[in-house]
């Protein structure tokens, strides 16, 4: 389980540090064709912090299973 | 509600109509950039137009252009120039004096063309003269008239020059504040059932769409934040609505924390619920009235209503609308899986 | 007994204690001056600003209110808790908490005004404006706090759970507070003063309406 997410940790940072490379190295790469990758980038952060909530549902759910199991 | 299926399938059929309507509805053409900026009275002048989402060439022989000051007094242009979609130069000899009591004003630019529209560029460019002359100047200025402005294309969405095509946003970001709140509306509901009833059922579903809520909450402050970068210059701009929003998040852990404090699942519910219900109070003069008394960068401050006017035209309010109940519909879906696996988590502590 | 019979019997019992346990409120008293004095120490020195004045007063009120509100529901133990629950109407309780507290508070405001005014320099300059804010904002928060710390006396660990608790929810207080306060210095000239005087207000009576609504439920163990 921990393992899980440090690794989850460490895709993060890397994603992270190769964007903020990436706009280093492009100037401006938001702010291109008329500010569309904001919009981009705002339809990205709503996905993904939905898919985190339901990896964390997900866990959640895991466990419960695994309990049942147990029980009977 | 939970278990019926259909009410998902309208937010599925929603969310793909307001990404698909919201992403290919293309922006209005606009002027992008005009230079010079500054024209001196007397002479003759080339404005170098850079259009956006323009189609120059289709129009060339149709196109027109005018200076426009206060009180509809107009210049046309001598010449256009077309050298591409995006570029065109406007020849303008500008008369000795302008209809001005006053050595400097501003002058609007606005282009016609029958496929673009009427385009217009507020206040944008400078003029000064070298003496007043207010009769000759009015005399001068009055040969051109401005008529038959063509309608521009019809599916558009308004061209802002701060926001391009990031108006877009208003479809994602917006709405997930639609979400939160009703999320939270409905988690006080709840709190109030339990208060009557003290139902365990109704705290499961309190902690679930307040977690949801909290999770849209979060979301839209950062994606918020994100729009503010690109179009006010920094992720936080201590705009009232970014503090409020982030006081709403900030209560709504201490909501949670407190839930965390008990260790008797009864008490833990009775009290969340009555911090629930109190806090959901404190919140509505920070939602809603502290806001709209105060100046904000947000549209709709200062007294007015929100979303209304030149922001929103009536294509936009078309895919908004649905965006908001779809939305919204969304974080209900996802409170309703939250609530199931909280429910059955209860059910496993109890057995 | 009736529900003002009790009110008053409960208050009187505040006031006892209040003075028999002298250290609590001279405790406040000292935490107030030092913090001003520590206040002026770090900020003031040949600083002339309404503004920083206003804000660091509201400051110092508000953890001056934290502490000396956290012991109206500490010093009650679970015994005493039972023994007023067989014999009081509980909203006579918390009426007669919220009643000493505001004017606990309304005082140690005035206490600070002063202190402020003596150290670092008074610079209000409309004193009813300024007075209204005052009793205006120690109802905010003598309510505000009252209620938070009745829940987080339900659970074990104190002080903290009623600072993480109500300082989101006294922020729009707060912040109304300053804006009324700095136009009360005259550094601001403001036409809104009426309309942040109703937020307040409309903010208190809010806050006190639920508060009567919910404590009952609090009550019960």
């Amino acid at each position: 389980m921990i393992w899980n997410r440090l690794s989850l940790v460490c895709v993060l940072t890397l994603l992270f540090q190769q964007m903020a490379f990436a706009q280093q190295a492009s100037g401006d790469f938001l702010r291109s064709i008329g500010h569309i990758y904001v919009v981009v980038a705002v339809i990205l952060i709503i996905f993904l912090g939905i898919v985190l909530f339901l990896i964390y549902l997900d866990r959640k759910l895991t466990k419960l299973e695994n309990q049942i199991k147990e029980n009977e | 509600m939970i278990r019926q299926s259909w009410w998902k399938i309208l937010a599925v059929v929603i969310l793909v109509y307001t990404i698909l309507a919201g992403m290919l509805i293309p922006l209005k053409p606009g002027i992008a950039e005009v230079t010079p900026r500054a024209l001196q009275a007397g002479t003759e002048v080339e404005l170098t137009v850079t259009g956006y989402n323009s189609y120059y060439s289709k129009a060339k022989n149709e196109l027109r252009a005018w200076l426009k000051l206060k009180g509809d007094v107009v210049l046309k242009a001598a010449r256009i120039e077309v050298l591409n979609d995006r570029t065109m130069k406007l020849h303008f000899i500008l008369p000795q004096y302008l209809p001005s009591d006053s050595k400097d004003d501003a002058c609007s630019l606005i282009l016609d063309s029958p496929i673009d529209g009427a385009i217009v560029l507020p206040e944008g460019i400078a003029l000064t003269q070298d003496s007043v002359n207010l009769l000759e100047g009015k005399k001068l200025w009055s040969v051109d008239k401005m008529e038959e402005l063509n309608a521009g294309p019809k599916l558009t969405f308004p061209y802002r020059s701060v926001l391009y095509e990031s108006i877009r946003n208003q479809y994602f970001h917006v709405p997930l504040w639609f979400a939160m709140i009703f999320l939270f509306l409905f988690s006080v509901n709840f709190s109030i059932r339990y208060l009557r009833t003290y139902d365990p059922d109704a705290d499961q579903r309190t902690l679930a769409l307040n977690r949801a809520g909290f999770v849209f909450g979060l979301l839209g402050t950062v994606t918020g934040a994100i729009w503010a970068k690109y179009t006010w210059g920094a992720f936080w701009s201590w705009d009232v609505k970014q503090n409020m929003t982030a006081v709403a998040l900030l209560i709504y852990s201490a909501y949670f924390i407190l839930r965390g404090a008990f260790q008797d699942e009864e008490k833990k519910a009775r009290l969340s619920a009555v911090y629930n219900i109190f806090a959901f109070a404190a919140l509505i003069p920070l939602l809603f009235v502290i806001p709209r008394m105060t100046d904000s960068l947000h549209p709709g401050n200062g007294g007015n209503p929100a979303f209304g006017g030149e922001d929103l035209d009536n294509t936009m309010r078309m895919v908004f609308y649905p965006a908001g109940i779809g939305w919204t519909l969304l974080g209900f879906w996802v409170a309703s899986v939250a609530y199931r696996v909280e429910k059955l988590q209860q059910r496993l502590l109890d057995a | 007994m009736n529900f003002f019979a009790q009110i008053g019997i409960l208050l009187r019992k505040e006031l006892v204690l209040e003075l028999r346990m002298g250290y609590a409120i001279s405790g406040i008293l000292l935490y107030v001056l030092s913090t001003v004095f520590i206040v002026y120490a770090a900020f003031f020195q040949g600083v002339n600003s309404p503004m920083l004045w206003v804000t660091l007063f509201w400051i110092i009120m508000l953890f001056a209110s934290v502490n000396a509100i956290v012991k109206s529901f500490v010093q009650e133990n679970g015994a005493r808790q039972l023994y007023y629950y067989g014999l009081l109407d509980p909203l006579a309780v918390i009426v007669s908490k919220m009643i000493y507290n505001i004017s606990l508070l309304f005082f140690l405001s005035l206490l600070t005004w002063a202190a402020m005014a003596f150290i670092v320099g008074n610079k209000v300059e409309e004193f009813s404006a300024f007075l209204l804010a005052l009793f205006l904002g120690s109802a905010g928060f003598s309510i505000l706090f009252t209620f938070v710390a009745a829940i987080s006396s339900k659970a074990d660990n104190n002080s903290t759970l009623l600072a993480i608790l109500s300082f989101p929810l006294v922020i729009p207080i707060l912040m109304t507070l300053i804006k009324l306060s700095v136009v009360a210095t005259g550094m601001l000239e403001d036409t809104g003063i009426s309309k942040d005087i109703g937020i307040l207000v409309a903010i208190d009576l809010v806050l006190a309406g639920l508060t009567l609504v919910l404590y009952p439920f609090l009550w019960r163990d």
